[in-house]
């Protein structure tokens, strides 16, 4: 991608800098062109797509589709605009459009219109420091499968910025834009799902007696559980 | 701000978590979080959110699927 962009700029290259562009020869080949760009994020589409999906069959096929149509689509990426956001994209509309439609889930498109009580996240009890130290420590020893679990169990949109936001790290702007929705929607989602994680995850500490966790009413997590 | 900074920090942790508050801003919380024991505990429960998740989501697609995908590829370049 780095060489695109300089060639963009050709008009101020030196002669020197033309004959390292032609010594790197940019494949001219689209399908070159396109596994060397696009394929390196296979594993990261693989693993958002195990979020979406979960379970492996249909993540693989996800992932296999989403390229089919990034390649055949290639010609109208933007060279120098953010490649993984566009794969992402087309990921998400596929699995929109592919795969949604058979899973029944009950809450799809209404909720963001749902009140935090009807999910669970009752406001924040006042903790003191100490038992937010303790919080961290005990979320930080939770094991991976507690975790996956966790975002398995939070609505598919929450989970779905959570992952854009944490594991990705893309910015609330580019994750309106994969979810087609307004930035604030983005940021209600992101601190509905972190926080449903979060009580997911200290009551599963609470329950495996990792270490001592917050005393949340046990009625939270009944109600933020039944979401799924 | 007329409070002790952590009505503000409070309200955009996340943000700030994920660098999308302003660079006024980020100066503002980050230098309170240095003062702040209650404020630096709960930035801290969420930082290791963010790690953990970031963590237990890496993930390696299956040789099958990458032989599959290039196998995909080189059929519509015919």
């Amino acid at each position: 991608m780095a060489v695109l962009a300089i060639a963009e700029e050709s008009v101020t290259l030196s002669d020197l800098e033309l004959a390292l562009m032609t010594d790197m020869s940019e494949p001219s080949d689209p399908r070159a062109l396109f596994e060397e760009q696009a394929l390196p994020y296979m594993d990261q589409l693989y693993a958002a797509a195990m979020r979406l999906t979960r379970n492996p069959a249909d993540a693989a096929d996800l992932v296999q589709e989403t390229f089919v149509k990034a390649y055949t689509a290639f010609a109208q990426f933007q060279q120098g605009t953010n490649l993984k956001a566009w794969l992402y994209r087309i990921q998400t509309n596929t699995f929109i459009n592919n795969y949604r439609k058979n899973q029944r889930n009950p809450y799809q498109g209404t909720i963001d219109d749902l009140e935090d009580w009807q999910l669970g996240g009752a406001e924040s009890v006042t903790q003191s420091t100490s038992t937010r130290s303790a919080e961290a420590e005990a979320i930080d020893h939770l094991p991976d499968s507690a975790v996956k679990n966790a975002l398995q169990a939070i609505p598919e949109d929450f989970r779905m910025a959570v992952y854009f936001a944490d594991v990705e790290g893309f910015s609330y702007q580019e994750i309106a834009d994969i979810m087609k929705t307004p930035v604030g929607t983005v940021m209600s989602r992101l601190h509905r799902g972190r926080k449903m994680l979060r009580e997911l995850l200290a009551d599963y500490a609470k329950d495996r007696g990792i270490a001592a966790t917050t005393g949340r009413p046990a009625q939270t997590r009944n109600v933020s559980r039944s979401t799924r | 701000m007329t409070d002790c900074g952590c009505n503000k920090a409070k309200a955009e942790l996340e943000e700030y978590l994920h660098r999308e508050v302003s660079d006024a801003d980020f100066l503002d919380i980050s230098e309170h979080l240095a003062t702040c024991d209650d404020c630096s505990a709960e930035h801290l429960v969420g930082v290791v959110l963010t790690e953990k998740v970031r963590k237990a989501c890496q993930e390696k697609a299956p040789e099958e699927l990458r032989i599959a995908v290039l196998g995909r590829l080189e059929q519509l370049s015919l």
